[in-house]
Formats: C-alpha cells, structure tokens, sequence
C-alpha cells in the first residue's frame, strides 16, 4: 500500500466537506462579530436529527432536511443567548456543544433504546452522484465524479457565499455590522437582524456539514462523533481568515489530513499516533494564523 | 431597612444560579415526562442515589473529588482571563504520569506515593504551561490549542498503556497498567466506602486558592489580569509570567485530579477510565456555575457529582436514563451564561427606549 495515491486524495475531498461546510458557517458568524464556539454542538444536532430523520422518514432528502432544521433551531438557541441575552459568545458556544452532546446522547438511550452508537443496516445513505461527462476523464474524472450531493454542495455554498459577502448590498451589510457595529447601526441598518441571518445560516451549513458525517460514508450515528471538528473548523475559518475561498483553501489542508490519518493505520504505527495527526496539524497550523482572532487575553474579559 | 440591603446584596448572586437551577429541574422534568415516569417520585428516587444514605453520600463525595479539582483549575485560569479548555488533557497526562511513578520510582511505598503527586501535578502542569507558552509567545489561541490538545494527550496515555507499560500479568490484555502496590494507595476515609484522601486533598487545595486570590500579591494580580489585562500592564504587572504561572497552576490542579483518582480508586491506569464519566467537563461546568469563586466550585462540584450519582440511582430504579443529568447540566451552563435573570430586569427597563440608539 502506498501512502499518496490516487484513493488518498478521493477520500480527502469526501472528508472536507463537513469541515468546509462547519468552516463557512463559522466565517458567516465571524463576519458580523459573533466568534461561534458552538459549531461542534451545531454539527453533532444536525448528524444526529439526520440519522433521526432517515429512520422515520426513509427518505433521504427529508432526513437531511431535518438534519438542518435541528441545527438551525439550535443555532437560534445560540443567537438568542449571544445577541439577545449579550451572554459572553464562548460560554454560551460551549454551553451548547454540552447540551447537544447530552440531548444526543440522551435522545439516542429515548428514541432508538441503544448506548454508544446507532446503525441500521437498511437504512439508506447519500446517495452518489456521478456527473456524466467528467466521469469519464482520466485523471480529474474519479477525483470530480461520484461523491455525495452534500460534498458539491459544500464547494458550491463557499462560491455562493463569496458571491453573496463581496457581490451584493446585503453581504456589504453583513461585513460593514462585523466591522463596527455601531457605524453600521448609525446607517440605519438593522444589526441584530443580520446578525441572527448569519448565525442562522452557520445553523443550516453546519446541520449540512452533520448530515454529511453521519450519512455520508457509513450510515451511522456515534455518541460525540464529531471529535473536535467543530473546532477544527473553526481553526480552518480562521486560518483563511473568514474568506471563502481562503477557507476552501485551509479545509482541503485538513480534511486531507484526516484522510491520511485513515490511511496511516494501514501501515505499522499504533492507532493512536495516526489519530493524532488532524488534531496535531491544527495545532501547528495555528502558528501560521494572520488573523488571530481576538486576543484571548483581551476578548474574553467578560467572561466572569 | 439596612437589614433589607443587606440582605438584598447577600443574596443578589444567588439569584442567577437560583433562576438557572429552577430551569435545569424544569427541563428533567421534561425529559422524564418524555420518557413516560413520574416526575416527583423519579427526583425522589435521585435524591436518594446520591444523598440517601451513608454510603452514596460519600460515593457522591468520591465522584466530587476530581470535579473539583479540575473545577478550581479551570477557575484559576478563568481569573488570569483565560479559557483553560484543556481539563482533560492535563488531568489524563496527569493520571498516567502518577501511576508510572507510582510502579517504577525507586524507594519505599511512601517515597512512591509523594512521587507520585508530585509527577502528576507537574505533567498536568507542564501540559497546561505549554499551551500558555504558545498562547503569549506565539498568540496561539489558548482556547482552541487546549482543546485540541486533549485528544492528543488522551490517545498519548492511550498509547502508553497499550503498548509499552500495559499490563501483562493478567489473562485479558486490558489496556491498563499493572497495580501500584498498595503502601502508596492514598487511604479512604472510612473503611468500605469509596471517598479517600483525596477528596480532603481538594478541599485543602479550594482553600488554599481563597487564601492565595484573597490575600497575596500573586493572587492580587492574577486578579487583575483577568479583570483587565491593559490596567494590569499599566500597573506593572508581568503579563506573561502571571499568565504562564496561573496557567501551570491551572493545570497541576487538573493533573492531581487525574492523580487522586489514581492513587485512590484504580489504583492504575485504566484506559478511558477518566474520559468516560466526563470529570474534566463537569469540573469546567462548576467553575463556570460558581463563577470561578473557588469555595463556590466546590459546593457547585459536590451538587454536580450528586446530580451524576443519583442519575445512576434513578437508571437503576427506573425507566429513565442516566443521561438525564447530562442535559440538566448543559441547561444550567446555558442559563448561567446568559445572565437571565439580569438582563430580563435590563429589557423590562428599557422597553421604552429600545428602538433608539443602543
């Protein structure tokens, strides 16, 4: 078995999309102010209402919906607490990762009656899709074709919102409330709705980004099965400094590691050391972050 | 009337972990009417789990043990201003670390037990101090790195135990080390139950952080950092090496916890054996209920660990799961968070002037 081959950057482009799709959603909040530590709570409800969701529905299209939908009423949970309640952002965003993970785990034991994980062998995944003509190029035709609609999707909505943050009078908006929100209220434009928009919006990507984990490879869901990739996407969207293209850029850059990581274990190193590998590349890609955020130090001074 | 005030100002910060307790219940309440038992009697049979007798008192006391440990941790770091996500890093790092020393430093039970402590506190304490070093030298989000550092540091131990320090003596590979032998186990308190040393440990180290925040100049200005890191530079104080100091502290305490739990209940360590029941998290939620008061921590980790025992009581009697407390205690850090209570009081205020300028 080779370390880079062809099957390695295949798996990478499957495994970018629910980091891209969480990544864009936290840039959505970072833009209008708004540093969302809930992105892992966020993904986990949208992983497990989708599971949900295709086990009472049988329907694909209505269990990723539903996937979202959980997501973006968690997500209003969030932006009610930060923009209405003015809780301190990161205490709230951690607040919801535990919810989520107690709600799922509990909701697992209430709703399907098993600890750990739930799997059905007839459920039905994501589909694949395979585009007819590219299909059939050599090289790029593999690496293009056959993935889940959600992984298109993921590629799309970064377009879409470049597109819609550097195109049109509302993404003007959106970036003029991160700027300075009281200029930008001065203006008369409504903050807090903008504000709520985009944090609703990081629900519904992030509900995707869920939907893609738990449906997308192996239809299953795992008690806590994000593991961290909240947050690394929330490195990601920082490192391409809440731009969509940039975080296109700093998605591959983890998702790939996440793939060589999988791939790792086929050779003789214990498991544990490959495991490491996504969380260690993050922590030294954020060596290499420009935009660092807010100082921890100075940002959180209303934490107590 | 000044007894009113008085009266007002003592219990002004009750209010809002009152609001947010009143609301965890409701929402129990809710999941267990979901799951189709009777509300009060399911509460009951709760209280029982973990205060009903002799014996679960003090199971919620050991459970409490390294809460509160890792809770003050995370407090002292909330003070200097920094979110210590990386609880159960330090704590595994910690645990493991403790357990090494406590098999293979040479010398007499006792010497073992000492190096023990001393070599997790300093893991947990070295693990933490690097995220703070990368933090002010490197303006690596402390937040972020800690957080993902735990997994590093969990598959680490992980790693440890199942190859190179397992224990082979059995017939089943576990992935655990071999026993400590037993002079070095930290004592219980009363014999067959399940609180040892420990947890007297931790009530020692809650104080001795009231002492330190209250009355020392380092504690002073640890303070002050946290409360305002441009003042504390104007007033002279050593941004980075008070960060750094409070961040080692920070994690020694997340590392004893890991220790105790060690040196007085497996007595070796067993892989996951501290991840599982979430220690290091439910400690981060009674920092943040207690609003990183040490004492607060302390009495808002006894009433987590008695809301985990006496879920396990309610499993076992009835129909509802144990991952009831879960959801209650996410629900509190919620409501705690949002400052509910306040600012409801703020809208009802301002309704008149609300659409202005803000």
């Amino acid at each position: 078995m080779e370390l880079f081959d062809y099957s390695l950057f295949v798996s990478a482009i499957r495994m970018v999309s629910p980091i891209l799709l969480a990544a864009l959603g936290g840039a959505l909040c970072a833009r209008v102010g708004i540093f969302n530590v809930g992105l892992e709570g966020l993904i986990l409800a949208g992983a497990f209402s989708a599971i949900v969701g295709n086990h009472f529905t049988e329907n694909i299209f209505l269990a990723v919906l539903s996937g979202v939908a959980m997501s973006v009423v968690v997500s209003l949970v969030f932006g009610v607490a930060t923009i209405h309640l003015k809780s301190n952002p990161i205490v709230a965003g951690i607040a919801i990762n535990f919810l989520m993970l107690g709600l799922t785990t509990f909701a697992l034991r209430a709703i399907f009656d098993v600890k750990g994980a739930y799997y059905d062998k007839d459920m039905a995944g994501l589909p694949k899709v395979h585009i007819p003509f590219l299909e059939d190029i050599p090289v790029i035709g593999k690496l293009i074709s056959g993935h889940s609609p959600l992984v298109y999707v993921a590629f799309i909505a970064a377009v879409v919102l470049y597109i819609f943050l550097y195109r049109t009078v509302t993404g003007f908006r959106l970036l003029a409330v991160g700027k300075n929100p009281a200029a930008a209220r001065s203006l008369g434009l409504k903050v807090t709705t903008l504000q709520y928009g985009a944090v609703i919006l990081s629900g519904v990507l992030c509900g995707l980004a869920g939907a893609q984990l738990s449906l997308g490879q192996v239809t299953m869901f795992t008690e806590g099965m994000t593991a961290g990739r909240g947050f690394i996407a929330l490195v990601a969207t920082m490192l391409g400094q809440s731009h969509p293209i940039g975080i296109i850029g700093s998605s591959m850059l983890f998702g790939l590691m996440d793939a060589l990581s999988i791939r790792l274990q086929g050779f003789s190193m214990p498991t544990q050391f490959t495991a490491m590998l996504p969380y260690v590349i993050t922590i030294l890609a954020m060596f290499f972050l420009k935009d660092r955020g807010t100082d921890s130090l100075a940002g959180q001074q209303s934490s107590r | 009337m000044y007894l009113q005030k008085k009266l007002q100002k003592l219990l002004k910060p009750l209010v809002q972990p009152f609001f947010a307790v009143l609301i965890g219940i409701i929402t129990g309440a809710v999941a267990i009417a979901i799951v189709g038992e009777p509300i009060l009697d399911t509460y009951i049979v709760m209280w029982n789990g973990a205060f009903g007798n002799f014996y679960f008192l003090t199971s919620t006391l050991a459970r409490a043990t390294p809460i509160l440990l890792v809770g003050l941790g995370v407090a002292l770091a909330f003070r200097a201003g920094v979110f210590n996500l990386g609880g159960e890093g330090q704590m595994v790092l910690g645990a493991v670390s403790a357990a090494l020393a406590a098999l293979y430093f040479p010398g007499p039970p006792a010497v073992k037990l000492v190096a023990a402590l001393i070599a997790g506190m300093l893991a947990g304490g070295l693990w933490a101090l690097l995220a703070g070093w990368m933090e002010s030298r490197f303006k690596v989000q402390l937040l972020i790195s800690t957080l993902l550092m735990n997994y590093v540091a969990i598959l680490f131990a992980s790693y440890l135990v199942a190859e190179p320090f397992q224990d082979r003596s059995g017939s089943a590979a576990l992935a655990q080390t071999p026993m400590i032998e037993q002079g070095a186990w930290l004592p219980k308190l009363f014999t067959g139950m399940s609180v040892h040393m420990g947890f007297v440990i931790a009530v020692f180290c809650a104080l001795l952080l009231v002492i330190i925040l209250r009355f020392t100049t380092s504690g002073y200005e640890v303070k002050m950092l946290g409360l305002n890191p441009f003042f504390a530079e104007y007033g002279g104080v050593n941004k980075v090496k008070v960060l750094l100091l409070s961040m080692f502290f920070s994690g020694a305490l997340a590392g004893l916890a890991g220790t105790v739990e060690v040196l007085g209940t497996q007595y070796r360590y067993v892989d996951g054996f501290l991840t599982a029941p979430g220690f290091a998290w439910t400690g981060l939620m009674a920092a943040l209920l207690a609003n990183s008061n040490p004492l607060g921590t302390a009495v808002a980790a006894i009433l987590l660990a008695a809301l985990q025992t006496g879920a396990m009581g309610m499993e076992r009697n009835t129909e509802v799961p144990l991952e009831v407390a879960s959801v209650i205690q996410a629900v509190l850090i919620l409501f705690v968070s949002a400052k509910f209570t306040i600012n409801w009081w703020k809208l009802r205020k301002k309704e008149g002037d609300v659409s202005g300028t803000v």
